[in-house]
Order: C-alpha cells, then sequence, then structure tokens
C-alpha cells in the first residue's frame, strides 16, 4: 500500500492549505483592509477541502463524522453548480472551460463522492468514520463507483494545468483579475471549441450589459489585485495544491 | 465574486483583445497541456498502493523477458535495483513524472520539461517496458505496441515550442517541419501496421486472448466489454489482424494525401484509438489498479490531433502562391 509518509506529507500540504485559506479569510474580513465578504465562497470551500482531505489521508487529522462532511460538500456542490449555471447562461459553455466556479463544482463534486462512495480498508473502522490508509491494517480504502473516480481524475488533472497554464502566462494579471470589469467572453479553447485546432485570434471582447456576478466592495488596493495573502495567485496556487491531491487520492482509492 | 476573475468570462477592457488573445492558448499549446495532463495522470498512478509492493519491480523485470540480453541485462539490473528500494524509488519515479506533468503547463519551464519527458521517456521505455517488447515480437498495436511510454517522447518532440516551419499544414510541422512529421508520422503507422500482422495477434486466437486478459480486475460493464470484442475476434485472429493492418496503413498513407482528402486521416486515427481503447486496452486498465499510465491509445489520439491540419493553411498558401506567380510575370 502506498506508505504513510507519503500520505502524511499530502496531509501536510492539505494544513498548509487550510492555514493560507483561513488567512485569506481573515485579511478579507469587512474592516479588516481586505476585499470585503462576496469573496468568502471560495475560501471557505478550500478551507472546508483541505480539512476534510487532510482528515482523510491521517486519521489522526480527522474531524468531523464523514455525514457531516457529505452534507457540508453536498451544499458545497450545490453552490458552485449554481454559479455554474448563472455563468453559463452569460458565457455558455466558455463558463465550463475557464470559469472559476466550474473547477471549484469539480473539487467539491469530488469530495462529495469519496465521502459516499468510500468503502473503509477495515469492517470495523471506528465511529463511522473512514479514511484512506487503514493503519495497521494493512490495506487502503477504496472507491465505488471507480469510472467516477477515474473521470474526476482526468477533470481534476485537466483543471490543474490549465490553472498552472494561465498563472505563468503573459496575460495572467488581466486574467486572475480582481479588478472590477464587465464581463465578457473570451474565446477560451477556441479552435477546439469551433472544430478546428488551427491558432486563432481572440476576437474582441463584447461589452455586456449588465455583471451577473457580485463584485468586490472591499477597500482594497487601487487597481484591485490583492495583495499578500490575498494576491489572486495565492488562491490559485492553492487550487493547484487541492487538484493534485485529489487526483492523488482518487487514484491511490480506485 | 471571487478575487480569482473567470478565465474565459473575464477580462479587463482597457487591456482590450491583446490581453482576451494571450489568455487563450493557441493550439499547439492546448496539446501540449493534453500531453501535461497526462504526465500528471502518470505521476499520480506512479503513487498508486500497488507499486509500493512487490508486484511493480516484478512487472519490470518481466519486461526483460524475449529481449536479446544487451537489452535485458540492464531492466534485470535496474528491476533487482527497484526491488531493493522500492519506496524510494518509485516515490522518486511517481514524483519526476508528476513534476514533468506540472513542468510543461507551467509556461517558463515547458522547454526544459519537454526536453526532460524525451529523456525521462526514453529510459522507461528500455528500463521499464523493455523496449516496448518489439524486438520480442510478443506485440500488438491492441496490446500497447510500441509502448505507450515511447509516444510521449514522440509527442514532447512534435510539440516542442519552435517555429521552424511558420506556413505549417499542421501543428506538428511547426517543430520540425512538414517532410519530417510526415516521414515521423508514416513510420509510426507503418510500424503499428506491422505490429498488428505479427504472429502474437495473427493467429487464430490471438487478438482473442489477448483482449481477454484485459477482463482481470476490472468493473463488470468493462470487462464485458472486454469478453464481447474478444468473442467477436475469436478464432479470426488473422482476418482481425488482416483488417487492423490494412486500416492502420492507410492511416499512415493518409498524411500524404491531398488537402481535403487528408483531413480524414487524424478522424479515423481518432476513431481507432477509441475503439481499441475501449475494447482492446480495457481504458488502460486504470480502473483495475495498478496502470502506469493510461496506455498507447490516448496518445495515439493525441498525436492525431497534432496532424489536424490547421484551419486557413491551405487558402492562406494559395492567396501567397498568386503574388508570387505575378511578380514572375512582371
Amino acid at each position: 500500500m502506498t506508505p504513510a509518509w507519503l500520505l502524511d506529507i499530502f496531509a501536510a500540504v492539505m494544513l498548509g492549505v487550510a492555514a493560507v485559506s483561513a488567512a485569506r479569510l481573515v485579511a478579507a474580513r469587512p474592516g479588516g483592509g481586505g476585499r470585503g465578504t462576496a469573496l468568502a465562497d471560495i475560501d471557505v470551500a478550500h478551507l472546508l477541502m483541505a480539512i476534510a482531505m487532510a482528515g482523510m489521508l491521517a486519521s489522526s487529522l480527522r474531524t468531523l463524522p464523514d455525514g457531516v462532511w457529505e452534507v457540508i460538500f453536498g451544499v458545497l456542490t450545490a453552490w458552485f453548480g449554481y454559479r455554474v449555471v448563472r455563468d453559463s447562461r452569460v458565457s455558455g459553455t466558455r463558463a465550463l472551460a475557464g470559469g472559476h466556479c466550474a473547477p471549484h463544482l469539480i473539487h467539491a463534486a469530488s469530495m462529495l463522492y469519496m465521502f459516499c462512495a468510500v468503502t473503509p480498508p477495515s469492517a470495523h473502522a471506528p465511529d463511522g468514520t473512514s479514511g484512506m490508509a487503514g493503519r495497521g491494517s494493512g490495506s487502503m480504502a477504496t472507491l465505488a463507483f471507480p469510472l467516477l473516480a477515474f473521470v474526476f481524475t482526468l477533470l481534476l488533472a485537466g483543471y490543474t494545468v490549465w490553472d498552472l497554464d494561465q498563472l505563468s502566462g503573459p496575460g495572467v494579471r488581466a486574467h486572475y483579475s480582481l479588478a472590477a470589469v464587465p464581463l465578457a467572453p473570451v474565446p477560451v479553447l477556441a479552435g477546439v471549441g469551433s472544430g478546428g485546432l488551427a491558432p486563432t485570434p481572440a476576437p474582441a471582447p463584447a461589452p455586456r450589459p449588465a455583471e451577473p456576478n457580485p463584485e468586490p466592495t472591499g477597500s482594497g488596493p487601487a487597481d484591485g489585485q490583492g495583495r499578500g495573502v490575498l494576491a489572486p495567485w495565492v488562491a490559485v496556487s492553492c487550487r493547484i495544491a487541492m487538484g493534485v491531491t485529489m487526483a492523488f487520492m482518487l487514484v491511490t482509492m480506485i | 465574486m471571487s478575487d480569482i476573475a473567470a478565465a474565459g468570462v473575464r477580462s479587463a477592457p482597457s487591456r482590450g483583445p491583446a490581453t482576451a488573445a494571450r489568455a487563450a492558448p493557441d493550439a499547439r499549446r492546448l496539446l501540449q497541456l493534453v500531453l501535461a495532463g497526462i504526465w500528471l495522470l502518470d505521476g499520480v498512478l506512479q503513487y498508486q498502493g500497488f507499486m509500493y509492493t512487490k508486484g511493480f519491480s516484478d512487472m519490470l523485470a518481466d519486461s526483460a523477458s524475449g529481449n536479446p540480453g544487451v537489452v535485458a541485462r540492464p531492466i534485470t539490473w535496474d528491476a533487482t535495483l527497484v526491488s531493493h528500494h522500492l519506496v524510494l524509488l518509485n516515490s522518486v519515479f511517481a514524483t519526476i513524472q508528476l513534476l514533468l506533468g506540472l513542468g510543461i503547463a507551467w509556461r517558463p519551464t515547458v522547454r526544459p520539461a519537454l526536453a526532460v519527458s524525451v529523456a525521462w521517456s526514453l529510459g522507461v521505455w528500455w528500463f521499464g517496458e523493455g523496449l516496448g517488447a518489439v524486438l520480442t515480437g510478443a506485440i500488438s498495436p491492441v496490446s500497447g505496441a510500441p509502448g505507450a511510454v515511447i509516444l510521449y517522447a514522440l509527442a514532447a518532440v512534435l510539440l516542442w515550442p519552435a517555429d521552424r516551419d511558420i506556413r505549417s499544414p499542421f501543428i506538428a510541422a511547426r517543430a520540425v517541419g512538414a517532410p519530417a512529421a510526415r516521414a515521423l508520422w508514416l513510420v509510426l503507422w507503418l510500424s503499428l501496421a506491422y505490429f498488428a500482422l505479427l504472429p502474437a495477434s495473427r493467429s487464430p486466437q490471438g487478438l482473442h486472448d489477448m483482449i481477454a486478459r484485459m477482463e482481470d480486475g476490472e468493473p463488470g460493464w468493462v470487462a464485458a466489454l472486454a469478453r464481447g470484442a474478444a468473442a467477436v475476434v475469436a478464432h479470426q485472429g488473422l482476418a482481425a489482424s488482416i483488417v487492423l493492418a490494412v486500416a492502420l496503413a492507410v492511416i499512415a498513407a493518409g498524411v500524404y494525401l491531398p488537402p481535403r482528402l487528408m483531413r480524414a486521416t487524424p478522424i479515423l486515427a481518432l476513431v481507432l484509438a477509441a475503439v481499441i481503447w475501449v475494447f482492446g486496452q480495457a481504458l488502460g486498465e486504470i480502473m483495475a489498479g495498478g496502470a502506469t499510465d493510461p496506455s498507447s491509445a490516448p496518445l495515439l489520439a493525441l498525436l492525431a490531433l497534432c496532424y489536424w491540419p490547421a484551419r486557413g493553411y491551405w487558402p492562406a498558401r494559395t492567396a501567397l502562391a498568386r503574388p508570387a506567380e505575378g511578380t514572375i510575370a512582371a
């Protein structure tokens, strides 16, 4: 089975993500010089997912019973599903390809799936909880419906490499911008989406009549870019770390 | 609204279309990201529990069988070394593959990551896959010939971020030029056609046995697909091998067809890769556990996309040719 120290390393990474997400929430609280509470959903989701994953990876870090986590991630899945639907009304399928809510929907749904489909390594898991490794039992937890695990793994890998590409691209500041600007569809994946694979020049963004999402209302930097722990790349880095860890967990439990 | 403004949804108007264009990678970059995703998948697959058991080193040792001594001896040495330091070496292997995926996805490191991926792929092809068993004769395109990992190296070469030919008919030609890209395609698919006609495939039960073995450990519906496919080719090894070889040879030659017909070539390659992956490779056996990669078919599909005719190439070339003719006439 996968060595315990490896699971512990991933658990430590998740604790780091949880700490960073908590710091972002504190820094962004109203009156805290941050951006206001309108930004909380992503960081709350990161915080909860990181804590839950740390508990699955290392049994000593378990916090809540599985049933509670299932409810939490059910709510998060529904919330991000709603956000994706709302975004898709504005940007169509591009909201799925490049929108920031779609990756979080996949993350939340993956967590929900893991808690619902996990089969404990031993039939006598303590107090109804289950983790990946049955410490001392020499066996690993497994997942029912492995096709779902495979599909989620592919989606997580896809969003992770996409995030890395966008984070390191020359248009990163605009792309991951905090700035309150009108929404406009950007032809992400234009070449593939239109049936061709040739490099496709992007058409000019069309002005939008209405902003479907609430805008940041906090007193952040003038250019809208967060700084320090509130910098956009911090949140994206957390998402990348969680994507890799989640893919690792899904594959090792297939 | 999140601080992570929606990629593809939000753009700063002050930066205009140029920013939007930067945010949307071109087709070659998209294919590089697909390759990165597959490397990332390989990395997490290598972390599976099975890879930390003796089964992994035994799998490496098995790849030596049937190979000439000069090829087999280093494989045996490597397998022995891995068995002695299983946890450490497998963790290193998995981490390297994970980093290759992340490195290709991170734009500043795409070149070194692709270069290392070529070297790593060649090493794994020898020490991990016994040169894909191409020297043993016991292979078939259905079973993953010529070894998935060598296709990673080929994809990395074809997706290298250089523009040798800026008016390329397809993405693969941008880095190595159209003649070399066509030659590589021809060699790959003709070799697959040759492998399809080897005794391991063309014997009456060759393909049947190959596919039937995929059932082990798979979920019921995947096993049922494999069982059904195996039943179709039962006692039909020769006929099925000839049909497969003809299809592969047509794909190989298709890259030299006129532009309109050439578009059918990657489509046929994609369809064939999908059929092989679903029915012959049991989706890479990932759901059975113990797979080190998603098998060769997804890589064949990625390569097919590298040869997708570039939109606007042929009209553009015609348009460029006309002034030249006019110049000569003048």
